[in-house]
């Protein structure tokens, strides 16, 4: 086998063919073992992919109705320089609340987890809490909260920024919170923190080395739902006064226009599906689990 | 003296009563209420006293008297009816499209697209969607007009894009990526040495799944519902668009109180929303009874 | 410690809530009235201060101004470019509710999401007015602006309206209604679509209004108006669904009665993307006209911006181009009587001869009648 690693192969065939053997009855260690061909499996996707792929395609049909030039519609809107300009402000809000989210979510869920669990319900009920409270309701709210003395941030740029982000935290927690809920369940949290203080770390040093790497999937998840959300959401946005954002640029645009609503929506379906892509290639690093404990 | 337990099984010998360690513990969670206190609660609370205003300004509880009237109970009927629907064919649907990318051997970078793209098409909502779905299954939507030309004239066998059952198919574009990507790392956790360890034993894939696999799964699963259906509670632009308000939700309507080109009962809006409020009370708090008799057996 | 300062926080909000029924005293400003003739541009100083004092504030804040409604984007463009200042657009989409709950939530607020101006429905300029949120001010051409849309005071004016009609797609109609009854013929089964929520949205529940004028009611009587949504959809013709402009170049929603500047523009960008021809047709009965009011806000942080807003409107070069958005501007008459509008703009317009205009009284008894009505009157409701 030794001969397999070293560099110029020195390969005798025998090698080979062994190594060719043992590699079929025995995956190398951390990669997932390959199911066999799944029929169900591929049956559930299909079925997925014609659920999701169908209504794009309709919008494309709808888009493209226009003459004489079928694409007039996405030509005017990549001309526009407003649209790169929107998607890019809203990208860039989205990441500086994906990480204030994460920087608030995750500690309290672990501590949820660890500490006090008789809160849990008190704590799901508060994440909960966005999906009930209107966002016109809650826009409205920070502006009486945030636009008059002795808390006066709206009256300059800067300070309607930070409301914006801070009311889009608040958006989030709901997924946030399920995400890196999940992601905790699904890795044995006493056992690594006990390691981990039991080697000397502190609360911050687990939380940094141990607990975020683990997460690596729920994050990531939690990324993607909360970007999508900052990009989509253009009341709080609107009453904000934020107006270089994407989403009031799309209401800018007009529901008065027959087939450019259709397409600005599929442009940007793409684009955020690349940036989903690119944090997703970011995020990846290592794919073998760190097991710090060992079998339960 | 006795040793203090508590429900995770922690049992400490400590001069300390337990209630002072959970106290200190508590300060753990400061940030995170302070956050939504400052962010959240306090622009809500005019909300809160709003709802206990009438349109004059004075203070009453007519507009929680009134929450039993006219069309409103329907409509927090079907609001929880539409909800749990979708979250729960939501959960399962999604669970079984996260099953198959993950565990279901397809290949590598078609998970990566799931995920992807799950991320995008959780939040393609509202009239984009509403309009989509137009475009695909309406009267004169694409795939009406093939399975038309095909001899299936879904029209005609009752379908109606604008009818609940539309309306929560619709709602599914949304609900089943928020499932696949929140279920993704329970899914992950899975460890191939349970898998092995159930086969070595002679389990058959069917008992695997029913006493090994799903109940590790079921507290996972359960959240993600309870997020699902809290996520289809607050949704209305969708509905909204398709059916033009006709399909009496809850946000629809607290919508046409607060908003909109009519003087109405602002009042009344919100005290709908605080309906909500208690809805979603009890719903977590049944689903924590819930969740706790699955976690019992984790708890050893 | 940081318990306290929250606890006091909330404490303090609490009460500003609970006391913030009574709003603080505004500012009343001086009713502008400089001295013009009547029908002519201001031309006397007091018009050069407000432009400089305008400009020194540099920017107005407007609300639910969409750029195709009434032609505001050619409005806000040229007040921008005439006079140098920037304009912040809140929500396009905005309703009315949405612009007073945006005054009175901002009225502390000097940044850039309290509204100056608002354009709302008629019943809104009232009440706007009764809760204190309006500053009053009389335009140059006050004096022109017919009596039963304006507010004696100056708190609200009337400054366009348009009448309700059929917008209908020719691709997928070939027989295009000419009045309310024909909507109910066999042929349009399944094609008629309203463009709002009858419970929530001006333009719906005039459309309902409208209805019963043809069908037997009266201005004071809008009964008939639900009975024959009722029929229209007993017959099958009626939609649920809101339509818009996408379902109507699709076909899906091939007729829907929206007001005549709405249809009108929106025939003419369907027209511009290669569309299928909108064919926009006023019903031969039942005419009704629908006005909106502006206002100004009483909080406004740039009052004299807003002044000056309104004075580019209401002068003839303002109302000229709500014209060329097909809005009837509200003084149509004394700009035709002045000759001040162009032929060619003029022979766009729609024939909109004989439309009646309710009174406030009466548009708020409909309303009341309509919105609570219609759940159960009309039969659409999916149980």
């Amino acid at each position: 086998m030794a001969s397999i690693v070293s560099w110029p192969p020195t390969i005798s065939p025998w090698a080979v063919v062994r190594y060719w053997f043992r590699a079929r009855r025995q995956p190398p260690e951390g990669k997932e073992r390959r199911a066999r061909f799944n029929p169900f499996a591929w049956l559930v996707f299909i079925l997925g992919f014609l659920y999701f792929f169908l209504p794009l395609v309709g919008t494309f049909i709808h888009s493209t109705r226009t003459r004489p030039d079928n694409l007039l519609a996405y030509k005017q809107v990549l001309a526009d320089p407003k649209f790169f300009g929107g998607l890019v402000y809203s990208f860039t809000v989205g990441v500086i609340t994906i990480i204030v989210s994460l920087l608030i979510i995750v500690p309290t869920a672990y501590w949820v987890r660890l500490k006090v669990p008789r809160l849990r319900p008190l704590v799901e009920f508060v994440t909960l809490m966005p999906f009930v409270i209107p966002p016109v309701v809650l826009v409205f709210g920070l502006i009486r909260v945030y636009g008059s003395r002795p808390l006066l941030l709206l009256s300059s740029n800067t300070g309607s920024d930070i409301v914006l982000v801070c009311a889009y935290v608040i958006l989030s927690f709901p997924y946030m919170y399920r995400a890196v809920d999940t992601g905790l369940a699904a890795i044995d949290v006493r056992s690594m923190t006990e390691a981990a203080q039991s080697l000397g770390a502190g609360w911050v040093r687990i939380l940094w080395q141990v607990i975020f790497p683990n997460l690596r999937t729920a994050l990531i998840s939690g990324a993607f739902l909360t970007l999508a959300i900052v990009i989509g959401e253009y009341t709080i946005a609107n009453f904000l006064a934020r107006i270089d954002a994407f989403g009031p640029y799309l209401s800018l645009l007009g529901r008065n226009q027959p087939y450019q609503p259709a397409a600005v929506s599929l442009i940007s379906f793409a684009l955020t599906w690349l940036a989903m892509g690119a944090i997703a290639f970011l995020g990846r690093g290592a794919q073998t689990r760190v097991q710090v404990a060992g079998a339960r | 003296m006795a040793v203090a337990t508590r429900p995770d099984g922690q049992g400490v010998p400590s001069a300390l009563p337990a209630r002072r360690r959970f106290n200190l513990a508590w300060l753990g969670l400061l940030p995170f209420f302070l956050f939504s206190v400052a962010f959240m609660f306090l622009p809500a609370i005019y909300l809160v006293v709003g709802s206990f205003r009438n349109n004059d300004g004075d203070l009453t509880l007519q507009n929680y008297v009134d929450l039993q009237t006219g069309i409103i109970p329907g409509a927090f009927l079907t609001t929880i009816e539409v909800s749990l629907v979708t979250a729960v064919a939501g959960g399962i649907f999604g669970l079984l499209l996260a099953y198959s990318v993950i565990l279901g051997g397809l290949p590598r970078f078609l998970r990566t697209a799931l995920m992807t793209f799950s991320g995008v098409a959780s939040n393609f909502a509202g009239v984009p969607l509403a309009l989509a779905f137009i475009f695909t299954l309406g009267q004169l939507g694409f795939v009406t007009v093939i399975l038309k030309n095909l001899g299936f004239n879904p029209y005609e066998s009752g379908f109606r894009l604008t009818s609940k059952l539309g309306v929560e198919l619709v709602y599914m574009y949304f609900q089943f990526p928020l499932m696949v990507l929140i279920i993704a790392p329970a899914l992950e956790g899975l460890r191939r040495d349970w898998r092995e360890a159930a086969e070595n034993m002679g389990a058959s894939t069917y008992q695997y799944w029913r006493h090994v696999a799903l109940p590790i799964l079921t507290p996972s699963i359960l959240g993600t519902m309870i997020l699902l259906f809290g996520n289809s509670f607050g949704a209305q632009a969708t509905a909204f668009q398709l059916t033009g308000g006709t399909l009496n939700l809850v946000p629809i309507i607290i919508g046409a109180q607060i908003r909109g080109d009519v003087l109405h009962n602002p009042g009344l809006g919100f005290a709908m929303a605080m309906g909500m409020v208690a809805i979603m009370a009890v719903s977590i708090g049944l689903y924590a009874l819930l969740q706790r008799r699955a976690e019992r057996w984790l708890r050893s | 410690m940081p318990r306290l300062l929250v606890g006091g926080a909330v404490l303090a909000i609490v009460a500003a809530a609970c006391g913030g029924g009574a709003s603080t005293a505004p500012t009343t400003a001086p009713t502008g009235t400089p001295a013009a003739s009547v029908g002519t541009e201001p031309t006397a100083d007091p018009m050069a201060d407000l432009i400089t004092a305008a400009q020194a504030e540099g920017t107005l804040t407007t609300i639910a101004l969409p750029h195709d409604w009434c032609n505001y984007g050619e409005a806000i463009e040229t007040f921008k470019s005439k006079y140098g200042m920037e304009v912040t657009e809140l929500d396009p989409n905005a309703g009315s509710g949405d612009e007073v709950e945006a005054i009175k939530a901002n009225k502390d607020n000097p940044g850039p999401q309290a509204p100056d101006v608002i354009d709302v429905g008629l019943s809104f300029g009232p009440s706007a007015k009764d809760e204190d949120l309006l500053e009053s001010y009389k335009v140059a051409t006050w004096d022109t602006i017919p009596d039963d849309a304006k507010d004696a005071e100056g708190y609200w004016w009337g400054d366009y309206y348009g009448v309700l009609s059929f917008e209908v797609n020719t691709a997928v109609v070939s027989n295009v209604p000419a009045d309310w009854s024909d909507l109910l013929k066999p042929e349009y089964k399944s094609q008629v679509a309203l463009a709002g929520d009858p419970r929530t949205s001006n333009q719906a529940i005039q459309t309902v209004f409208a209805a019963a004028l043809a069908n037997g009611g009266s201005l004071d009587d809008a009964q008939p108006g639900l009975d024959f949504f009722k029929e229209l959809n007993d017959a099958g013709n009626l939609l649920p669904g809101i339509a818009t402009s996408a379902t109507i170049a699709s076909g899906d929603t091939p007729i829907t009665i929206r007001w005549t500047y709405n249809a009108l523009s929106n025939r003419d960008t369907t027209a511009a993307s290669g569309g299928p021809e909108i064919a926009v047709v006023v019903p031969t009965s039942g005419r009704f006209a629908g006005v909106y009011v502006q206002g100004i806000s009483a909080y406004a942080p740039h009052p004299n911006a807003a002044k000056l807003w309104n004075e580019f409107l209401y002068s003839d070069e303002g109302q000229n181009i709500w014209l060329k958005g097909y809005c009837h501007p509200i003084r149509y008459e004394n700009l035709v009587e002045t000759n001040a509008v162009p032929q060619e703009q003029l022979d766009k317009l729609p024939d909109v001869a004989g439309a009646v205009f309710p009174s406030l009284d009466q548009l708020n008894a409909a309303k009341e009648l309509i919105t609570t009505q219609w759940d159960t009157a009309v039969g659409l409701n999916i149980q």
